[in-house]
């Protein structure tokens, strides 16, 4: 359903996302981790046609066999909304403050259609009803600010979906929500994305929400997937020293409850941080980062098969259990 | 003797009119104990009160009802150089490191402050170069400002500065939560490094059960302004007594990776 | 939610860096910042230049030559009808405009500041009485402030200086409040409450750089009202007295003589535009440099 091929961001001068290629069927859902500079919001953008003025894209993003690469404002914006919906990090920004709740999901189903007052509003109660929001008519008349931010991102997932897009892109939508809050709005994205079929595209740093969520997974660093494939298969055995490193230094929960044996161990962690944009080492990206770097790593690596479609790029891998 | 005795303590913050009932209270009826060199977590959801009962234990908000001791002695009637020396022994470290520190100064002039307020000195660079060098720093960052370093420099910045008086309880709010996954790791076994080095008691909020029951053997639970469970982690989290703390426990599974206790 | 942020390696790379972009942000000044600053330097050096070369001496009475048009030689844009060149009267009112105005917005940017970081740093409880109370200030007309001085102090320079001040007050402060609300809200100043330090001092170290570049657009927008209002106060009798020259007691002078003599009017007025305009763009140029920057560290 969601083709990218050879896609290529760059800003001022800098290639920020080279994504060789990353595919999307419909209704499944397909998790970008990475760590913030590592070129996932990027990619989520890019495909969305939501990049800032200044950046310069190539390659080829179809969807359903268009290429939303090649159309204009006017194309973007119709396939934004009715094709494409969007979840945003922070649900307190991301809605008009000064705009009921009712109306702001309304505005999101009148954009792309002529349907009727009365009709609309049905519509409106029925969206705030599949997104769990309680006495959605009462609902409908208070203000953003009125709402938790639990409810705040259902009333966001409510207008993301109100147009019925056939795909969603959900950028790291419960970093900013307690964990019972968290959960519970995953279920929700689930469900949805099981009841429509809609595909979802999840952007998040943490490879635990993304277990949960995605049944795919591609792991991003310095704006190139470097491992993908199914999410059980990455983080059972991921093969590419980063995956690896990432989910080393992920705190997680104890397996089988065992407490006692958690307290005070230390994560493993991964040398410095993420470089800035441009200076990135030739070869591998990860390599000036990585344990098991070796000469070889100066050589971009290729895409190596480790079956069931999961896929990497690493000259030094884990070996396989 | 616990080094942090609160008992029965209310807190409200100020407001125009005082109500009678429970609701304008933000903590009602807090008793917690903190022992030497003790590791305690507190978490719960937001609004739960968390943040604010480590302000209050840390003395930069004032109770309202209660007591709260510090070493023994009721800190709302210390003064002079008891007042200023219990100050010098509780120090905090922030959520979000970017606004921790003041953007307009230089990180050698905001990691002076707490000597030059507290002690009345100013530090030379070889001095602020050791604080820098125990949160694995150079002192290259000295002449920076913040927007010059990355959030894992200004935390462990942030982390080097509350230390820099020597503190006997270090008191984290949310101290990675702004921060990435690779970073988040450096930066907790940091405090665990140091915490075991200088002997420090450790308060520690926190939204993840998983950095919390890794860093502390202790644990609050907290909800709508109130403990609602305490005790050490294995058996709070290990076999919880409420449906909170369940409910907590499960959401937080759901959306976590399974570790093993010990790393390999 | 985790955040990007530069990350410099070696300190002469960044530093090669920083003289970069500072090159380049030098280049992408707005145009606004460039136009306002030249007039306003135009402004200042005509002011201090009165001080040691007009080309008359104050005053002067050209008796033979009154009311001569502009270009006429000796006497670039005319003269009145006492003989007095308007190239002196206005590079003389320019003093005036200048003394006025920096006198008044300095006094009133300081007073005004420092009680609107009183209230930001006051008892949540009296903030809100407090910043009504400033907004009861902001609603005193200011010409009716100036009328009422001069009833009781006469006349004069020092009424105009004063009504500006009363005038300009209580905008610095009601300006000052909310950015001052929201850099005290911010971690640092607990951090520095939590090492100790107490609310002067944050005002001082932490607060005040903070809100700094607005208190510089606001100064240069406070100053461009400075000189339109010591202009009208002038102009209504108010204000200066003879015989010290002041463009807005020029054009009072002569408007009588608007059909027979228009440039009389038409230059002093061009005068107080261009000045005042001058500001504006300043300090509209300003606020486009400096609030991207404002931004970065936290504000926004």
């Amino acid at each position: 359903m969601l083709e990218l091929d050879d896609l290529r961001v760059h800003i001022g001068g800098h290639e920020i996302v080279h994504i060789e290629h990353l595919s999307l069927e419909p209704g499944s859902r397909l998790g970008l981790v990475g760590e913030s500079g590592s070129g996932k919001t990027m990619t989520a953008k890019a495909v969305a046609g939501l990049l800032p003025d200044e950046a310069r894209v190539s390659g080829s993003v179809r969807f359903n066999g268009r290429e939303l690469l090649a159309m204009n404002d006017r194309q973007m914006s119709e396939v934004r909304g009715r094709k494409i919906g969007f979840v945003f990090q922070d649900p307190a920004r991301s809605l008009n403050p000064m705009m009921r709740v009712g109306r702001q999901v309304s505005e999101a189903i009148r954009v792309h259609s002529e349907l009727p007052r009365a009709a609309v509003a049905r519509k409106v109660v029925a969206l705030l009803e599949q997104v769990q929001l309680p006495d959605p008519p009462t609902l409908m008349r208070r203000y953003p600010h009125q709402l938790s931010g639990g409810q705040q991102q259902r009333v966001m997932i409510a207008a993301a979906i109100a147009a019925d897009p056939e795909f969603l892109i959900a950028d790291e939508p419960t970093t900013a929500l307690d964990v019972t809050v968290q959960e519970e709005i995953l279920r929700l994205l689930i469900s949805l994305s099981e009841q429509r079929g809609m595909g979802v595209l999840f952007v998040s740093h943490d490879l635990g929400v993304i277990r949960f969520v995605c049944d795919r997974v591609a792991v991003i660093y310095g704006g190139a997937v470097v491992e993908t494939g199914r999410t059980e298969d990455v983080i059972a055995a991921p093969r590419h020293r980063y995956t690896a490193a990432l989910l080393a230094a992920n705190p997680g929960m104890p397996r089988d409850d065992n407490f006692r044996a958690f307290i005070g161990q230390r994560l493993h962690t991964i040398p410095g941080s993420v470089p800035p944009v441009g200076t990135f080492p030739s070869g591998c990206r990860f390599r000036n980062r990585c344990v098991a770097a070796s000469e070889a790593c100066t050589a971009m690596p290729g895409v190596l098969d480790a079956g069931d479609g999961h896929r990497y790029s690493c000259w030094n891998p884990v070996e396989g259990l | 003797m616990a080094l942090v005795e609160v008992e029965n303590m209310w807190f409200h913050y100020p407001r125009a009119r005082l109500g009678a009932g429970v609701e304008g209270w933000t903590l009602q009826d807090i008793s917690v104990q903190v022992q030497a060199q003790s590791t305690l977590g507190i978490v719960g959801e937001s609004g739960s009160g968390k943040s604010t009962l480590i302000r209050v234990m840390c003395g930069l908000l004032r109770h309202q009802r209660g007591v709260v001791r510090f070493d023994g002695r009721d800190i709302a009637g210390l003064s002079g150089r008891d007042a200023v020396d219990r100050r010098q022994r509780n120090q905090m470290v922030f959520q979000n490191p970017r606004r921790s520190l003041d953007p307009r100064m230089t990180i050698r002039r905001s990691l002076s402050e707490p000597v030059r307020a507290l002690l009345d000195r100013s530090p030379d660079d070889t001095e602020m170069t050791g604080w820098l060098e125990r949160v694995g720093l150079g002192p290259d960052v000295l002449p920076r400002f913040p927007h010059q370093l990355s959030g894992g420099q200004l935390q462990r910045i942030g982390i080097a500065r509350s230390l820099s008086v020597n503190p006997t309880i270090l008191y984290a709010d949310e101290p990675v939560s702004a921060l990435d996954v690779s970073v988040q790791a450096q930066v907790l076994n940091l405090l665990m490094d140091l915490r075991e080095q200088l002997g420090l008691t450790l308060v520690m909020v926190s939204h993840d059960l998983g950095v919390v029951s890794r860093m502390c053997a202790e644990i609050v639970v907290m909800r709508h302004g109130a403990v609602i469970e305490s005790g050490p982690t294995e058996v709070v989290l290990g076999a919880p007594a409420t449906d909170y703390t369940r409910a907590l426990l499960h959401a937080a599974r759901a959306a976590s990776l399974e570790r093993e206790g010990a790393e390999g | 939610m985790p955040e990007t942020a530069p990350r410099g390696s070696a300190t002469n790379a960044a530093a090669e860096v920083r003289r970069d972009s500072r090159w380049r942000r030098l280049r992408r000044l707005p145009i606004t910042l460039y136009l306002g600053g030249l007039l306003v330097f135009l402004f200042v050096f005509v002011a201090l230049l009165s001080f040691v070369w007009t080309p008359y001496p104050p005053n002067h009475l050209n008796l033979r030559n009154r009311l001569a048009g502009p270009g006429t030689p000796g006497f670039l844009l005319g003269t009145d009808r006492a003989g007095r060149d308007v190239v002196t009267e206005l590079m003389l009112g320019a003093r005036n405009s200048l003394y006025v105005s920096v006198v008044s917005t300095v006094v009133a940017m300081v007073l005004g500041s420092a009680i609107g970081l009183a209230i930001a740093g006051s008892h949540r409880v009296a903030q809100g009485p407090l910043t009504r109370l400033v907004d009861a200030g902001l609603a005193l007309p200011g010409i009716l402030i100036a009328l009422v001085l001069a009833a009781k102090l006469g006349a004069g320079n020092t009424t105009a200086t004063l009504a500006i001040i009363a005038w300009q007050v209580p905008v610095a402060a009601r300006v000052t409040i909310g950015p001052a609300r929201q850099v005290l809200a911010l971690d640092f100043v607990e951090a520095a409450y939590g090492y100790g330090r107490r609310k002067p001092y944050v005002m001082v170290r932490h607060v005040l750089p903070n809100i700094s570049p607005l208190l510089i657009v606001l100064g240069s927008v406070m100053f461009a009202a400075a000189i339109l209002i010591e202009a009208a106060l002038a102009f209504l009798g108010v204000g200066v007295q003879p015989p010290t020259s002041s463009w807005g007691r020029f054009l009072n002078e002569t408007q009588s003589l608007l059909e027979a003599a228009p440039y009389l009017m038409f230059f002093p007025g061009l005068a107080i535009v261009l000045t005042a305009l001058g500001f504006n763009l300043l300090g509209d140029g300003l606020r486009t440099v400096l609030d991207p920057q404002q931004a970065r560290s936290g504000l926004a």
